[in-house]
């Protein structure tokens, strides 16, 4: 089920909501995973029972890794536990990919599988796996009640398209929680806001960049529009579900940590990925960077652990040669900023902020391509290869027709609107709590309308 | 708690609530009278439905089909998209002045191709060895004028007529475009006014050597036409007069449905007036193939026309001339089986078609 439907908004929410707060604080939990169920099950009813198998495996074996600390049986579980994890998500995402990769070869001949990606897998599978890996380092205690690690694992405000949230992070908010007016206050004004960012924003810069796929006027210019709309969209999208996540955590009385923190004002690449799907990056750097022995180790390998850590980054975004690409190419420019220039680009911030601009167009074109070679071919259009006119008649339309959203979501996609509100609230906090509310009421009538008439609405970030 | 979070909350709660609960109790629509479709019904829940996703799938459209107001919310979005973010159309509908259209681009070659090789059979099948003579008009659609006006894309028109006229080298081209304007077609509807194409129906008349005085008389319905692109755009728009041109001699017209196998008096099927669509009023809609017989008509002259839906509002202004216009739409029937029902035998022929069906030709059979 997709937060920016109908259905959620005005049958699913309403009725999650009324039964949350109906009944006492010991029934909250199983009302939150019945209906976690249900909005998993919703798009893709077969795959509950691949979620609830994996939930079960993690807690049992969270459960043996505790029992049998300090022996050599806490790792065998931890292993098998991650075995079982990895081999689900490699079977599920990966096989395809790599048979076709071999097949393509043509040393040996693997069968394909007809099997679809199961939503959020790849979001839920991260989860279990740190919560079994901190159970086996002792950071937490195996949770004893299933349904708490249950509703851990499949919360559904962040379960299909994160933020992926560590398990100590809310281990306490499952047993207690408390809930406020004014957390509800928050993650309702929150959750309106992601939803406008998703709908009104995402959503019609989508629209532009399907223009531009479908287009058989291509221009240079189209393709340097392209980009950055594509930029642009992929971050509304999921940014917009992060606030969505994490004010309808806050409803239910959970606290998500913050999941962006607007990456393109950053002034080099590792910035950029310290507020970019934070969340994501400081689960590889924790569980998969530090393991491999981060930079303590001599330079080569530091090189090296930073190269599997983003192949693995690109290989979590999509199973295809391009985000294989994307992640690889992001992992070597991390490695160089590091070695060569990164103190360079922090004395020049402004110089920092076009390069950056400039990377995040280009590598998320290659994100956003259906193969690694439609993405070159994108990047040699904006390059000026491939022959194609500079401006055409289609590219004009596209500016005239999709400029202003534009100029509105680089707006938007800095810290200055908020500043702004800020501000006014600080001078002028009447006047703006009257605003505010008919202000969220506006966005939330407009995004309806948006719903009730467009059929153009995927959450690019379910595909991992 | 502060009397802001009071607010926020209890508006919000009450807009989702509320919607909720009207969306909820209120009985199911059958038909939007804007979009002319059925609307999604409530799916049924079954175990198979459920575990199959069908019932999940069936829900998702129901639920946005019959929501509250959905008019409505469909005229704010056109609004917003339009009036607040400055968009140029809302999902390819535009508007310039108060013209509507719909966004018709690029040019398709190999549509007209396609378009192109039906006709072409057509013609070696059936009038290659048949002694009449053959002719092309291209009706251009509103884009055509309206494209420029508004700065918005357009087909190449020049390319696309080029490359018809260069594969049917057997049919002489009629030049229509000159005698077209913006202000021929309808406001809501991608259609033309029969009452603004009179002078088009005389020049085909006299190019095809066949009489024509044109002397008719304007019947008007006031406020009852409301277009195709009316309900798309989603915007209030005024309903529309729709006129119908009567004469003594087309009184005197009866029109054979080869569909019911039924003869209709008249060229005019006036009740369509009251219905969801009153340009079916021409012709009596879209059908397959229909003959208008003219007692008065000059008994040497008929006419074949293959043609699309604006020929059905072109035809009765054309019978004046012939003893026999018949009317082929290749979207419906195939021409494969055609001379079961004609016998094709020196009469004048027409290919009578609209840009937006010559690029979107894959409907042609």
């Amino acid at each position: 089920m997709l937060f920016s439907s109908i259905t959620f908004l005005f049958y699913f929410l309403p009725a999650v909501l009324v039964l949350y707060f109906m009944v006492p604080a010991k029934g909250k939990n199983l009302v939150l995973l019945i209906f976690s169920l249900l909005f998993y099950g919703w798009g893709e009813p077969v795959y509950i029972f691949l979620m609830v198998a994996s939930i079960t495996q993690g807690y049992f074996l969270g459960r043996l890794i505790q029992k049998y600390r300090k022996t050599p049986l806490a790792g065998v579980f931890l292993w098998l536990s991650v075995g079982i994890s990895l081999g689900l998500l490699g079977f599920f995402k990966y096989w395809n990919f790599l048979a076709g990769s071999l097949n393509q070869l043509g040393l040996i001949q693997i069968p394909l599988v007809g099997v679809s990606l199961p939503i959020g897998i790849s979001f839920y599978t991260f989860q279990i796996l740190s919560y079994v890996v901190d159970v086996y380092r002792e950071k937490v205690e195996a949770q004893k009640s299933y349904l708490r690690l249950a509703v851990y694992i499949s919360m559904f405000p962040q379960l299909i398209a994160g933020p992926i949230v560590r398990y100590s992070d809310i281990e306490p908010q499952l047993a207690h929680r408390t809930h406020s007016w004014e957390d509800a206050s928050y993650g309702a004004s929150r959750f309106v806001l992601g939803l406008s960012k998703k709908v009104l924003l995402a959503n019609t810069l989508g629209e532009l960049t399907q223009m531009f796929r479908d287009s058989g006027e291509k221009s240079v210019a189209f393709f340097w529009l392209y980009a950055l709309a594509c930029a642009l969209q992929i971050y509304f999208d999921f940014s917009g579900y992060s606030d969505m996540a994490i004010g309808l955590g806050r409803i239910f009385g959970f606290r998500f940590l913050e999941n962006f923190r607007y990456p393109f004002i950053s002034g080099s690449v590792t910035e950029f990925w310290r507020r970019w799907h934070i969340s994501l990056g400081s689960w590889f750097r924790d569980y998969l960077y530090i393991p491999l022995g981060g930079s303590r180790v001599s330079r080569g390998r530091w090189v090296w652990n930073i190269l599997v850590v983003w192949l693995a980054t690109g290989l979590w975004h999509g199973a295809q040669w391009n985000f294989v690409a994307w992640g690889l190419f992001f992992g070597v420019l991390l490695a160089a900023e590091k070695l060569l220039f990164l103190s360079r680009l922090e004395r020049h911030p402004a110089a920092g902020r076009i390069y950056l601009l400039l990377i995040v167009t280009f590598t998320f074109v290659m994100f956003d391509s259906s193969g690694f070679m439609e993405g070159l071919g994108r990047i040699g259009g904006m390059l000026g290869l491939g022959g194609y006119p500079l401006i055409t008649q289609e590219t004009l339309y596209a500016f005239r027709s999709y400029g202003l959203i534009l100029i509105l979501a680089c707006l938007g996609s800095t810290p200055l609107p908020g500043r702004l509100v800020q501000k006014a609230e600080e001078k002028l906090p009447r006047v703006v709590g009257m605003i505010q509310p008919v202000a969220l009421v506006a966005l939330l009538a407009g995004c309806t309308a948006f719903l009730v008439d467009g059929s153009f609405n995927p959450f690019l970030y379910f595909r991992f | 708690m502060k009397w802001k979070d009071k607010i926020t909350l209890l508006v919000l709660a009450l807009f989702i609530g509320g919607f909720s609960l009207w969306g909820t109790l209120t009985p199911d629509q059958a038909q939007s009278q804007a979009e002319r479709r059925p609307l999604a019904q409530r799916p049924q829940l079954t175990l198979e439905s459920v575990s199959s996703g069908k019932f999940m799938t069936q829900w998702e459209e129901y639920a946005l089909d019959q929501f509250p107001l959905r008019d409505g919310f469909r005229g704010l979005k056109a609004w917003i998209a339009l009036d607040l973010l400055g968009q140029k159309d809302v999902n390819d509908i535009y508007r310039v002045g108060e013209s509507v259209s719909k966004l018709e681009y690029p040019l398709d070659q190999e549509s007209v191709d396609y378009a192109a090789s039906r006709f072409r059979f057509v013609y070696e099948r059936y009038l290659k060895d048949s002694e009449g003579k053959i002719y092309l008009a291209i009706i251009p659609d509103k884009n055509y004028f309206l494209a420029p006006e508004g700065g918005y894309p357009a087909l190449d028109y020049q390319e696309l007529v080029q490359s018809l006229t260069s594969q049917m080298e057997y049919a002489q081209y009629l030049d229509i475009f000159p005698l077209l304007e913006g202000e021929d077609y309808f406001n809501t509807d991608p259609h033309w006014r029969q009452e603004k194409i009179l002078d088009l129906a005389g020049y085909l008349n006299q190019a095809m050597g066949a009489h024509w005085k044109g002397d008719f008389q304007e019947n008007r319905a006031e406020g009852v036409y409301r277009g195709a692109y009316w309900g798309q755009l989603g915007l209030p728009l005024p309903a529309e007069d729709i006129c119908w041109m009567t004469s003594k001699m087309l009184d005197g017209c009866r029109v054979y449905d080869y569909e019911t196998q039924t003869w209709q008096e008249g060229v005019y099927d006036l009740k369509q007036l009251e219905g969801a669509d009153p340009y079916q009023l021409y012709l009596y809609g879209s059908k397959s193939l229909l003959t208008i017989e003219n007692p008065a008509g000059d008994p040497d002259k008929e006419l074949i026309i293959f043609r699309d839906s604006f020929g059905s509002s072109l035809a009765p202004l054309m019978v004046e001339g012939y003893s026999k216009i018949t009317l082929v739409d290749i979207r419906y029937i195939s021409p494969m089986i055609l001379d079961r029902f004609l016998e094709f035998h020196g009469q004048d022929i027409l290919f009578l078609y609209s840009t937006t069906v010559l690029n979107n030709s894959v409907t042609l059979k």
